[in-house]
């Protein structure tokens, strides 16, 4: 059957004898050293990020031991899955877990106690209220579209109910299993493309620099729990049409079948992008006259269509009114970019000279190595649809790295994007890494070749550099005004809480961003975005009154911290017109205004968060 | 029996659940049945699907995504049909469906359709070296993590009060009127009430921190509160405010 790769274990390194291969490392680590190695390397961020907690957050040696953590966890995988000594099937699948593992733990050490970040937050509250109501479409505020998309959610409930233990805690867990899922599932399919596990392990290296991997692809997040069942739905199809007798092929449609039900129902965009991915390989196949390929694949996306669009119908059809913003503005931009006219600064071209540096390499090698491996398909894999279909889609990086530096927005956009297009691009880059290093090349070729595991550690580093949290929350510290999860602390969480208690849930609020999710999560409250002109001016005017009306608020939560420092992410508010721009803090007076607007009440002072209720209509 | 000691293992854990919820059991022991309880359908649903046709990584993928399709559709099923989602839907749908596919696994091994049960076929074990790396890297995360909730434990926060005066229910005829102390320390406070401007109740507060005191006065439209951090009875440490235009007076 064309496109099927038989997996020969000895096959190591492709075009090679004997497993060796000319360019490689000499260096032989045990696997053994590795596993101790990363799990040093966790041990020593933790020492970093509790050097942060106790005021030295913005220490360089704080920020070195950090960065001297992460080596420890990548400098050996990498080393051993370059090395010249031949590696086993099993050894490639430890390196690989150990290195998911290391880093997800790295991640739980940032907030050990609970959930700090905004979109972890908000599938907190939406778990929080199945288990209160025992009802799925409890509103949030925080999400909307959360309860119609509540996989995450009846997983984390579930667990939480027959265990009794804390949200927050099967949260990790699910996060945690759901995030080694993925990764062995796309080692799985890496394997069977390319039939050699050195190559499968190589590409989730590869994968693992992209910004998300250690942070929204590992998190308590809905699109963390769908990416293995996407994964998934792709070994069923592989399977499907790997010839295999028809026992297990009943079997693979039936697994096929679940796990695109379970994809749809959890994540909106995961689910349509699973459709996508069925509906190229179904095409490639098409184009290659691969006609048993054609119909399981073809059947699948048919499936898999059917059952996104229905759910979009008959049980989200909020996800449009959801998606249609983020439509729009990436349409606009993908416009701006194809009219060769910039939309807007983007922060990618932001930050520290060394983060700057590593993006700026990053994009010359990838955009390098994916013509080579391009190459590659051409010469070795051109009648392997799957192949294909992974080198045609793989192109989609050129685009994402444009609207990264092009258009406004572009990091973010980019970001969520590569989560998706990086599976094709990282075992693009695996297949040309893989020849250059494997194939005896010599002159500068093999140079590069030699350097291979240093190129494949620039893009794992930009990943974590350039990835979340940001460079200016890398460790934990004190409060940050208008920051991330170091806005998260006993001061906001208690005023919110406050909130839910006093006054009820799903009240409009005014507030500003680093306020914004606890609000809405611990606090069950309804916060609106657009309220910069409530904290901006030295009067409330008639004006702002009736925009308040028109918006329905009701209560304005004010942080006096906003008028003592600049925003941490140069914004105070969720939309702020002059975001960027601020170059000191907003005047007190601004913030203090409403201690004398007429009608206006003071209904709670916790020092720094005052919480004042406007008047009725 | 040792042919099908999988489905004995997966059926007592399932009961062994139950009852532990029913009895109240401690946390660690309803964690660890708990999570049992969520593997075991997929490991079932696995070998009636594939039995030994698949094997190593892939089947261990396979079964962990069909241990978490059982909450995700199933919890879906039991929604559709009007039941609430709580702790006993939950241990109802986990524990039958481990108990019915016992069941058919039962009698489809009895009938020869599915392969029988075999410890060597779940995996050889693991080499010492390999088990003793496994161990010290075990440790050392452990620490890790243990050094994590160490710093956040030790992160210190400034202090707070919290004083509020709310009147969310506009029909309502008493106020909300309360004190929260999170100084990190017990703390004394004078609390004065005011109505239009005149002082007509007051409160000497003594609060553990973590505590909290609350009173309902009747409501007025001119009502004020100032809180005063004893022994310092001149500047206002806290204040709320309901009907007055220039903040309570001090």
């Amino acid at each position: 059957v064309a496109g099927l790769a038989v997996v020969d274990a000895s096959l190591d390194w492709p075009g090679t004898k004997g497993g060796r291969h000319a360019a490689a490392t000499g260096f032989n680590l045990p696997v053994g050293v590795v596993t101790v190695c990363a799990a040093i390397g966790v041990l020593v961020i933790a020492l970093a990020y509790t050097a942060g907690r106790l005021g030295y957050a913005s220490s360089p040696w704080a920020d070195g031991t950090y960065w001297l953590g992460q080596a420890l966890i990548l400098v050996p995988a990498a080393v051993r899955l370059f090395a010249r000594r031949a590696l086993s099937a099993s050894e490639v699948v430890t390196i690989v877990t150990v290195l998911t593992v290391a880093e997800y733990l790295a991640t739980v050490c940032y907030s050990p106690a609970g959930f700090t970040f905004a979109d972890e937050l908000e599938h907190w509250r939406s778990t929080v209220n199945v288990l209160q109501t025992g009802r799925l479409l409890t509103p949030n505020y925080l999400l909307p579209i959360s309860p119609r998309y509540p996989g995450l959610e009846e997983v984390a409930s579930a667990l939480a109910s027959v265990t009794g233990l804390s949200v927050f805690t099967v949260g990790l867990i699910i996060a945690g299993v759901a995030h080694l899922l993925f990764v062995w599932v796309l080692y799985l399919l890496f394997r069977e493309f390319s039939g050699s596990y050195r190559i499968a392990g190589i590409a989730v290296l590869c994968y693992a620099s992209n910004s998300h991997f250690a942070s929204f692809d590992s998190m308590f997040i809905y699109q963390t729990l769908a990416l293995p069942f996407l994964g998934l739905t792709l070994l069923a199809a592989w399977r499907l049409t790997a010839g295999e007798r028809t026992g297990p092929r009943v079997s693979w449609l039936i697994f096929a079948v679940l796990a695109i039900a379970v994809t749809v129902v959890t994540h909106h965009v995961t689910s349509y992008v699973l459709a996508a991915t069925l509906l190229v390989v179904t095409l490639a196949a098409l184009l290659m006259r691969n006609w048993h390929t054609a119909a399981w694949v073809g059947g699948l996306t048919l499936l898999s269509a059917a059952t996104a669009a229905s759910w979009l119908a008959f049980a989200a059809p909020q996800t449009w009114t959801y998606l249609q913003p983020i439509a729009v503005g990436t349409l606009r931009s993908l416009q701006a970019l194809f009219a060769a006219s910039h939309s807007g600064g983007s922060s990618a071209l932001g930050g520290p000279l060394g983060n700057r540096v590593l993006s700026a390499g990053t994009v010359l090698i990838v955009s390098a190595l994916l013509p080579v491996g391009w190459w590659q398909v051409w010469r070795t894999h051109r009648h392997q649809l799957w192949i294909v279909a992974m080198a045609i889609v793989s192109v989609g990086w050129y685009v994402i790295v444009a609207a990264r530096f092009t258009v406004a927005d572009g990091t973010e956009l980019a970001g969520r994007a590569a989560t998706f297009i990086f599976v094709p691009a990282a075992f693009i880059v695996a297949l040309a890494l893989a020849h250059l290093v494997g194939a005896g090349v010599r002159g500068l070729v093999r140079v590069v070749a030699v350097s291979a595991p240093a190129v494949v550690l620039l893009l794992m580093f930009d990943g974590l550099a350039n990835g979340w949290p940001p460079y200016w929350e890398r460790l934990p510290g004190a409060y940050q005004v208008a920051g991330s999860e170091r806005s998260v602390g006993p001061e906001e969480i208690a005023a919110a809480r406050w909130t839910l208690a006093a006054l009820g849930p799903g009240n409009r609020f005014a507030t500003d961003a680093g306020s914004y999710s606890v609000l809405g999560s611990y606090g069950d409250q309804n916060p609106l975005q657009n309220v910069a002109y409530l904290y901006t001016s030295r009067v409330f005017t008639s004006t702002d009154a009736a925009q308040a009306q028109t918006q329905a608020l009701r209560y304005v939560w004010v942080d006096q911290r906003l008028s003592q420092s600049l925003p941490a992410a140069g914004q105070y508010f969720p939309i702020d017109p002059n975001a960027g721009k601020y170059t000191h803090p907003l005047p007190e007076a601004d913030l203090d205004k409403f201690n004398t607007t007429r009608g206006v009440a003071r209904i709670y002072d916790g020092g720094n968060i005052v919480i004042y209720e406007l008047a009725g209509p | 029996m040792r042919e099908q000691a999988d489905l004995a293992i997966t059926a007592a854990v399932a009961v062994l659940t139950c009852v532990a919820a029913i009895l109240g059991a401690p946390i660690p022991v309803t964690a660890v049945l708990g999570i049992v309880l969520l593997a075991g359908p997929g490991y079932l649903l696995g070998q009636l699907l594939f039995g030994s046709r698949i094997a190593g990584l892939e089947r261990l993928a396979v079964f962990t995504g069909l241990a978490l399709c059982v909450p995700i559709l199933g919890g879906l099923a039991l929604a559709a049909a009007g039941l609430a989602l709580h702790r006993t839907a939950w241990l109802g749908l986990l524990a039958g469906t481990t108990l019915v596919s016992d069941l058919i696994l039962f009698f489809r091994r009895r009938s020869g359709r599915v392969a029988s049960f075999s410890w060597r076929q779940e995996g050889k074990g693991l080499p010492t070296r390999h088990v003793v790396t496994l161990g010290v890297a075990l440790a050392i995360v452990i620490a890790a993590l243990g050094l994590a909730r160490a710093g956040a434990a030790l992160q210190s926060y400034p202090g707070f009060t919290q004083l509020w005066l709310a009147h969310p229910n506009a029909n309502a005829a008493t106020a909300n009127l309360g004190v929260g102390n999170y100084e990190g320390r017990t703390t004394r406070y004078l609390l004065v009430l005011l109505r239009n401007g005149h002082e007509v109740a007051s409160w000497n507060l003594t609060l553990a921190n973590g505590q909290s005191w609350h009173q309902s006065p009747v409501f007025s439209a001119h009502i004020a509160a100032n809180l005063y951090k004893l022994p310092d009875v001149v500047h206002r440490y806290r204040y709320v405010t309901i009907g007055s235009d220039g903040g309570a007076s001090s």
